[in-house]
């Protein structure tokens, strides 16, 4: 018996441009018990089909034809209220975006309690009790997590509480809508488990989405492959990566970067002699920065140098709240070090005079994140991207501008005719990060501190920009530190590995070595949580996450750095 | 959360004492950058009412030795204040010798009691239609019919007060024109004086409603526009709980918390905020104090409505720091957002 089954399915959205497409003919069932997973590119249509069978698709979307059925239950004609009560009842969402998924102003154990009692009318407080007890215990959550607000827990705690919200009424279908696209790796091999346990334990369907087909190998039987709406591929997770049919598949596929497996990067284009000013002197070094906040040490006292002879990247590794992106603050001069000194080309930044502190700015640039945080919204990219090059004044007339905006688009494979005149909304996500790269480009700066540039990025565009970056240092010979919790990438496009471990280097050295061949435990964890897109290979091998997790907490600390190895013009000493 | 922590409130209390005591510096000072002079306005007064002064000068120089016009600057500001602390403004000019601090005793319950009713009930109002603007099940009546009234947001309380009059009091004659209360009751805890005042205050609390009720909706509106695409509320919706119970606790609870701050920021306004409502009805609150006061040139009496109206603010706005942190739990007591 299906649970679901989804027949010719087309939603359109009508826009004041004409009617769009957002999914057409879409076909597809799942039975109980059964894993399906929906992937593709953001707009491929992926959260419109969930929303479609929530009935709960945003205005103007309407469905334009084709059924829904819930097993028994026709979801595309049921009454208003009777559809309200199907809702975690019978299929559950758990939507994108853990941070903001739960009300912050209510207890969690509230939100539980009252999705319950809007399906079970009033319900004994005992009664109540021991259910949410349960619910908690289910998906690995200390019993005293209820008591708390939302802000109180961490992301992958968040995601916790939203899959024992999804199945506390042992729905028949539960819908996770990229659950993990916030998380890092640890914590996503962590809540994946615990969505599978869960699954498999209240015996319900699972659909999951998302857009990484290494996730979708370690967790589904059965994969549907979209594009632009429409249904390319359908099978067996299994004969969908090893025989993919349709040409976009295979990309999907290829765009995985693996650990020890062929680069993305490709060819690198070719080197312009670069001149640098002062060769003698380290282009930036840490001298035992500490960084603590309110008592607790975030980042434990380290010294390095880089030195400017030469472009190079130097990958910073570890999960959230490793301490990695504190040291890119502290490299930006954004937050000063609680003890030690960081200096570029010689000078202390803390220090610097005014006009100093400009040419530092100028020197040292920044990637984000967010690609959708880091544009003024009212302002055209052109304005965008001009702006600081006026203002450091490097213009010298409109027409010049001009020319290095078109060089700085080109630089990160944008096409400046297409990009220059429109807002930062009318852009995709992909398209933004690489225009804050182009900005950055455009300052012609010896360093960039890349912070989780590609995180929020779709999985077939994320080696595209890596590449983007990485070109940027033979090109334009400039120096990266690239932040990340991605260890795939890092061993492709580093000359070095840092990796972080609550505010400590725990390994470090050349990328072949550390991440090709981890010595230390927790370098060993972060390369068994990397999704594979190889279903024969398994997840984080015969531990479960919450297991390595214990292993590594129960560890001595102090235990000291394990060196691999050296790079010429990169020194590391963590003083111990 | 829980308790108030003892140096957070202490940290609050230094801020109020400083805020009020730079307010009320700054009150002492800008009167004497004015050229005019206290004791010549009141000769000037005196002149009108009896055509001629003898002893001009004598007198002045009594008067300026009255309001100690004569000591050093510091040693007025010593005294000066001195006597704020102890809520002691002086005596009017406009009306001499009547105490400043009996002057806005007496208005101050009227103004009070008005202003306080109609902003509380208008936000309330406001809030509640901005929200219903936004929600996308409200009745499409609804939706069409607020922006229309909120035309009247447009229109200057004088010009709808004035309206509201020839209306409701000199047409329909179901209200009264003008006063705080009836000729004929006699003021005092009885219910024919509690009924007049109520009948009375009517009309400008009315004018006051619909002229400011627009403020609150519209930002209420473009707030629960922010929340109604939060993830939240799409969770909300897909646990399956009852639209009105994600209105109330999912939207509404999040959307009104800025609204809560600038509350804080109105109540303090309040006192001088609707001078001219007061003004055309003849309420005699603080807003008609302050009016007359100016016209007056009566500095003493001006002083003392603008450090209640400073004292108002900074307190409401102590107030909310206190009780923000239990409506939000993301605010903490040490001021940290979390």
């Amino acid at each position: 018996m299906n649970v679901l089954d989804v027949t010719d399915l087309s939603i359109d959205f009508p826009t004041a441009r004409g009617v769009v497409h957002a999914l057409a003919d879409l076909s597809f069932s799942v039975a109980r018990g059964r894993r399906l997973g929906i992937i593709g590119e953001s707009g491929s249509g992926k959260t419109t089909t969930a929303l479609a069978v929530m009935r709960m698709l945003a205005s103007p979307g309407f469905v334009s034809g084709g059924s829904i059925r819930l097993g028994d239950q026709d979801v595309l004609t049921l009454p208003e209220d009777r559809m309200r009560r199907t809702r975690l009842r019978r299929v559950s969402y758990i939507p994108q975006g853990a941070m903001n998924s739960l009300n912050p102003v209510m207890r969690v154990e509230d939100q539980l309690k009252d999705a319950i009692v809007a399906h079970e009318g009033r319900t004994e407080r005992d009664a109540l009790r021991t259910r949410l007890a349960d619910a908690f215990a289910g998906v690995g959550l200390p019993e005293h997590a209820g008591s708390l607000y939302p802000h109180e827990l961490s992301g992958g705690m968040k995601q916790r509480v939203c899959i024992a919200l999804g199945v506390i009424l042992n729905p028949d279908l539960v819908i996770a809508d990229e659950p993990t696209s916030a998380l890092d790796v640890v914590t996503q091999r962590q809540v994946m488990q615990t969505l599978k346990d869960v699954q498999e334990r209240i015996g319900a369907a699972l659909i999951l989405i998302g857009h990484d087909m290494g996730l979708m190998a370690q967790t589904v039987d059965e994969l549907v492959v979209l594009k632009d709406g429409v249904l390319v591929e359908h099978g067996d997770t299994r004969r969908v990566i090893e025989k993919p049919h349709h040409p976009y598949t295979r990309e999907l596929v290829a765009s995985v970067p693996l650990v020890g497996g062929e680069s993305f990067l490709g060819t690198s284009a070719a080197a312009q002699e670069i001149t640098r000013s002062r060769k003698d002197l380290a282009l930036l070094e840490f001298e035992n920065v500490q960084k603590d906040y309110a008592g607790i040490t975030a980042l434990h006292p380290m010294s390095f140098s880089l030195s400017g002879d030469e472009p190079r990247i130097i990958s910073i590794v570890g999960q959230s709240g490793s301490g990695k992106s504190t040291m890119g603050s502290i490299m930006l001069g954004f937050n000063p070090p609680s003890t030690g000194r960081v200096l570029f080309e010689g000078r202390d930044i803390a220090r610097m005079s005014p006009q100093q502190s400009r040419v530092f700015r100028k020197n040292v640039q920044a990637v984000f994140q967010d690609p959708y945080a880091c544009f003024n919204p009212f302002y055209r990219v052109d304005h965008a991207l001009g702006f600081p090059f006026r203002r450091f004044g490097y213009a010298t007339s409109d027409a010049q501008v001009q020319d290095r905006m078109y060089e700085a688009c080109q630089a990160v494979g944008l096409d400046p005719d297409l990009i220059l005149r429109r807002y930062p909304h009318e852009l995709s996500g992909g398209q933004r990060q690489r225009l804050i790269v182009a900005r950055a480009l455009m300052l012609n700066p010896k360093l960039l501190i890349a912070d989780e540039p590609v995180s929020m990025v779709d999985a077939s565009l994320r080696a595209t920009i890596l590449k983007n970056i990485y070109d940027l240092k033979d090109s334009h010979g400039i120096s990266i530190f690239y932040i990340t919790h991605d260890l795939a990438t890092a061993y492709h496009v580093s000359d070095y590995v840092m990796v972080l471990y609550k505010g400590q280097v725990v390994e470090a050295g050349p990328p072949k070595e550390v991440i090709g061949d981890p010595q230390h435990p927790y370098t060993q964890l972060l390369i068994a949580s990397i999704p594979w897109p190889d279903p024969d290979r398994e997840w984080g091998g015969t531990t479960t996450a919450a297991e390595d997790i214990a292993a590594l907490d129960a560890m001595d600390h102090d235990a000291p750095t394990v060196f691999r190895g050296d790079v010429p013009g990169f020194t590391l000493d963590v003083g111990k | 959360m829980g308790r108030i922590p003892r140096s957070y409130l202490l940290n609050r209390v230094v801020t109020l004492l400083i805020t009020v005591w730079i307010a009320a510096t700054l009150i002492w000072i800008i009167p004497r950058l004015s050229p005019v002079d206290p004791a010549d306005i009141m000769l000037g007064r005196m002149a009108a009412g009896a055509g001629a002064v003898e002893n001009a000068d004598q007198i002045l120089a009594q008067l300026r030795e009255n309001f100690g016009l004569n000591d050093p600057l510091v040693v007025q500001y010593v005294k000066y204040i001195r006597n704020v602390v102890t809520f002691d403004f002086g005596l009017s000019t406009a009306t001499f010798p009547t105490q400043v601090s009996t002057l806005i005793a007496r208005a101050l319950p009227w103004t009070v009691g008005l202003m306080l009713l109609s902003v509380i009930i208008t936000f309330f109002i406001g809030n509640a239609l901005g929200a219903l603007m936004a929600w996308d099940r409200s009745p499409k009546l609804v939706r069409v019919a607020i922006p229309v009234a909120m035309v009247f947001t447009s229109i200057p309380p004088i010009l709808s007060g004035l309206l509201l009059m020839w209306l409701l009091a000199a047409k329909l004659r179901w209200f009264p024109l003008t006063g705080a209360y009836g000729l004929t009751v006699e003021p005092g805890w009885t219910w024919g004086f509690v009924q007049s005042v109520i009948h009375h205050g009517f009309l400008p609390a009315l004018s006051i409603v619909i002229v400011t009720f627009g403020f609150w909706a519209l930002g209420m509106r473009g707030l629960m526009i922010t929340v109604q695409g939060e993830d939240y509320v799409t969770l909300a919706k897909a646990k399956g709980l009852r639209p009105r119970y994600i209105l109330y606790r999912y939207m509404i609870r999040n959307a009104i918390l800025p609204q809560i701050t600038a509350f804080a920021l109105k109540i303090g306004l309040l006192v001088a905020g609707q001078v001219l409502v007061e003004r055309i009805f003849a309420y005699n609150g603080m807003g008609k104090l302050l009016y007359d006061a100016i016209l007056d040139q009566d500095f003493p009496v001006i002083q003392g409505v603008s450090f209640v109206i400073i004292l108002m603010t900074a307190v409401s706005v102590f107030l909310v720091d206190l009780v923000y942190p239990f409506v939000d739990p993301r605010i903490r007591h040490d001021g940290v957002e979390t």
